[in-house]
């Protein structure tokens, strides 16, 4: 059976051997969909990022600015290798 | 079984080809309706992340949202917060209506294709085929049950089940569905040009046994459908390398502008988020990025409205980089109906006595070329028919032999053929070749036309000469190929003289006369191996190995299954002339692509000195701003609103494509540096200056 990454069922465990399940089947669906296990990375990855910022701004931005301003480097970034993808593999496209 | 005598073969189209549709004509009502809906729905990022250059307004749209929501998102702005959220709101509303644009451009150049294609499923339903059976018993089954190699039997009324080869009975089929002529066509087994039936056409009367050459799903109709829909479209080398183009101007840019802000801040002109997507969209070539596929399936539609089936884009793009084209004579460069014009005696015989002989041999020739000898014969000559034709026996024509004739009924032998043969014939009965034939012949063929040698048992009478029109306006077209740059090369089975005769006539580049059809082969191979690109048309199973060998192979729909799968284009009017004008769409394809290309690139110049002066005035260089614009949030409004007009502006030209002029590919460039280079960068100046005057910002 397809199982929906969005059930109520999978968000609200009703006990321990439930939660278990649950993230089993979290990090299937992650493996099998590849730009939501992006995404998670990515925004995980902001979290280390983003300190970073905040500090090299010298206390310029708020906490919340940094850690945008950092997706956006990310996002940024992102896009450049992107491009470079297309450069590379432009039939694909 | 008798032929029926209401079809004409071969078939030529009516009127005009430009006016020339599919029938039943594709249906185009709300297609612009539907090309909306169309717009919205590929805004899904799984759609846009194929085309690199409107990805990035796509995620520009995005983070301008995110900033009209919150303006300090990203750090804090000076400005009024209020005033900002409505800038940014603005520019958000425009990135997206440049998306939807480019959208609805691709969208409404694949709605001309469904639409084709909705009409040409229309044509093709279930139909109920009598399949025989090996012990020949029928077997009612759906058409989709039959597989390759089953033989069916048709009959007067039914529509023919599937793809397939005639294998025995004559019959006239209706094709009108699949080429839009109503002219029935006789079908018949052994010939190259009449024996292949198209699943979906009509049998008007008498049977035939068919032998299925398809698979169900895998039929003429059903892989034009495939096509015109753009099922199996993929995109073509040129379009590859212009995605490339495209994609590194964009990465340039990206890393330009992601860089731009610590400048900005130095020289105390700090930029917001979104002013700096504004200029990354102003400077990626969205117009091109926007409207390449729309292009490429538009050239595939021009095509496809000529009543031409190519398997890909990639063969519509070749027809523009064509440098050699290989031409049959017959049919192609003349009209392909010789007919007698004058008989010339030899020999001591009158040219009464060649007129009679002429007849005799003629009496059975069913040709169109035997009816006109005939004719010439009886209205011009008063010669008659002076035996029973029933006691008599008609000698067909063959490669062979390159004679045909009759055997009187007193034992006698009337020929009439190619000078050589007719040569062998009188020596074989041991009659002597008279000198004056030669003269005769040589004559003939120096007027452009055909001889026929005329004998009767071992004396030669004389010689028939058969006129050959060359098709009227073809020396222009000729003309016109060659200042493009494309060579001709004319084949014909005529001898050296009269092939020379008529390409000089036409005006064809070259000829290779006698040619057997490995010529055509070894003529492609030749040029091919000079790093020339090739087109050749063809219609029998010989063509076949010719045609896969060019680069643009063109068959004719009345020609055989092996022809049509060798090719990669078919003509469903079967006039080989129209290689001529593929070219020319080929052409235009690639002149339209590059001209937008240029104007788009040619954009980004003057959106360029609308933005940069007025966002970096600070830093000293506000004397850049030329055109006087208002203020930075109006140059970036106006310069953000013409690239996105720009795009719906330029889907009639994408659609339409760049008027064709046979010119040379210099002037080409030039003309297209002139028009879309310049015109590329004055009209942007001009269209922003405008937008700023009309819009309220101050």
């Amino acid at each position: 059976m397809k199982h929906n990454f969005f059930r109520p069922r999978l968000l609200l465990p009703q006990s321990p051997g439930s939660v278990l399940e649950t993230a089993a089947i979290i990090w299937e669906e992650g493996r099998r969909k590849e730009l939501p296990r992006y995404l998670f990375l990515g925004l995980c990855f902001n979290l280390i990022l983003a300190p970073a910022v905040f500090a090299a701004t010298g206390g310029d931005l708020s906490k919340v600015q940094a850690y945008w301003l950092a997706g956006l480097g990310l996002v940024t970034v992102s896009l450049s290798i992107y491009l470079f993808f297309v450069m590379f593999v432009p039939e694909k496209f | 079984m008798q032929a029926p005598q209401d079809f004409k073969t071969p078939r030529m189209p009516s009127g005009k080809r430009e006016t020339r549709r599919h029938t039943p004509k594709a249906n185009m009502s709300g297609l612009y309706q539907r090309a909306v809906r169309e717009a919205f729905i590929k805004l899904d990022p799984r759609t846009t992340v194929k085309n690199p250059v409107m990805f990035i307004v796509w995620v520009g749209t995005i983070v301008t949202a995110l900033v009209t929501i919150d303006p300090n998102l990203f750090g804090t702005v000076q400005a009024d917060p209020g005033e900002q959220r409505i800038l940014n709101g603005l520019i958000t509303l425009i990135l997206f209506f440049t998306l939807v644009f480019a959208n609805f451009a691709e969208a409404v150049a694949e709605g001309r294709g469904k639409a084709q294609a909705d009409s040409l499923r229309s044509t093709r339903s279930e139909a109920i085929a009598r399949k025989l059976l090996p012990d020949g018993t029928i077997q009612e089954i759906s058409s989709t049950e039959l597989r390759r190699g089953d033989q069916v039997k048709v009959i007067a009324g039914d529509m023919i089940p599937a793809d397939g080869e005639v294998i025995k009975g004559v019959a006239s089929v209706d094709e009108s569905a699949i080429t839009g002529e109503s002219a029935p066509v006789l079908k018949q087994p052994g010939t190259d040009i009449a024996s292949s039936v198209t699943g979906g056409t009509r049998i008007l009367s008498d049977e035939l046994i068919l032998n299925i050459t398809s698979d169900p799903g895998q039929g003429f109709i059903d892989r034009m459908i495939a096509l015109v829909e753009g099922a199996e479209r993929s995109k073509t080398p040129n379009e590859i390398a212009l995605t490339v183009l495209l994609t590194v101007l964009t990465q340039v840019f990206l890393i330009v502008v992601a860089t731009v802000s610590p400048l900005a801040n130095y020289v105390q002109a700090p930029t917001t988020i979104a002013i700096l997507i504004s200029l990354l969209v102003a400077l990626i070539p969205t117009t091109i990025g926007g409207l390449l596929s729309a292009i490429g399936i538009a050239g595939m539609d021009r095509v496809a409205q000529f009543n031409v089936i190519a398997t890909s884009g990639r063969a519509v793009e070749a027809c523009g980089d064509i440098n050699t084209l290989v031409l049959d004579k017959t049919g192609t460069i003349t009209l392909g109906n010789r007919l007698a014009a004058e008989f010339i005696a030899v020999n001591g015989h009158s040219v009464e006595q060649v007129a009679q002989i002429a007849l005799d041999a003629s009496i059975f020739d069913e040709t169109p070329e035997g009816k006109s000898i005939v004719l010439l014969a009886e209205q011009e000559h008063q010669a008659k028919t002076t035996f029973d034709p029933a006691q008599a026996e008609g000698v067909e024509f063959s490669a062979r032999t390159r004679m045909s004739g009759t055997n009187l009924p007193d034992g006698k032998e009337a020929r009439k053929g190619a000078v050589d043969a007719v040569k062998g014939f009188v020596r074989s009965r041991g009659g002597t070749i008279p000198d004056q034939l030669d003269a005769a012949y040589e004559k003939v063929s120096r007027l452009g036309g055909t001889p026929l040698a005329v004998c009767q048992d071992n004396d030669i009478y004389g010689v028939i000469y058969l006129k050959d029109i060359v098709k009227p306006g073809l020396r222009e077209r000729f003309d016109q190929l060659r200042r493009m740059g494309v060579k001709t090369i004319m084949l014909t089975g005529d001898n050296r003289i009269t092939a020379s005769v008529i390409a000089q006539e036409a005006g064809v580049d070259d000829f290779i006369a006698e040619a057997t059809p490995e010529d055509k082969i070894a003529v492609i191979r030749k040029e091919q191996s000079e790093g020339k690109l090739v087109a050749m048309t063809g219609d029998g199973t010989n063509d076949a190995p010719a045609l896969a060998q060019a680069n643009v192979g063109v068959a004719m729909n009345s020609g055989t299954q092996a022809a049509k799968e060798a090719a990669n284009m078919v003509d469903l009017d079967s006039d080989p002339t129209k290689l001529i004008d593929l070219v020319t769409i080929g052409k235009q394809l690639l002149i339209t692509r590059g001209a937008l290309t240029t104007f788009s690139i040619a954009n980004d110049i003057a959106k360029y000195f609308a933005i940069i002066p007025t966002i970096f005035a600070a830093a000293g260089i506000g004397s850049l701003n030329i055109m006087g614009l208002k203020s930075p949030q109006s140059a970036i409004v106006s310069a953000l609103i013409y690239n996105a007009l720009i795009i719906p502006a330029l889907i009639p030209l994408a659609l339409k494509g760049v008027q064709f002029r046979p010119l040379s590919a210099d002037q080409l460039l030039r003309r297209n540096i002139f028009i879309y280079g310049v015109g590329g960068v004055v009209a942007p100046f001009i269209a922003i200056k405008i937008i700023d005057v009309l819009i309220p910002f101050s």
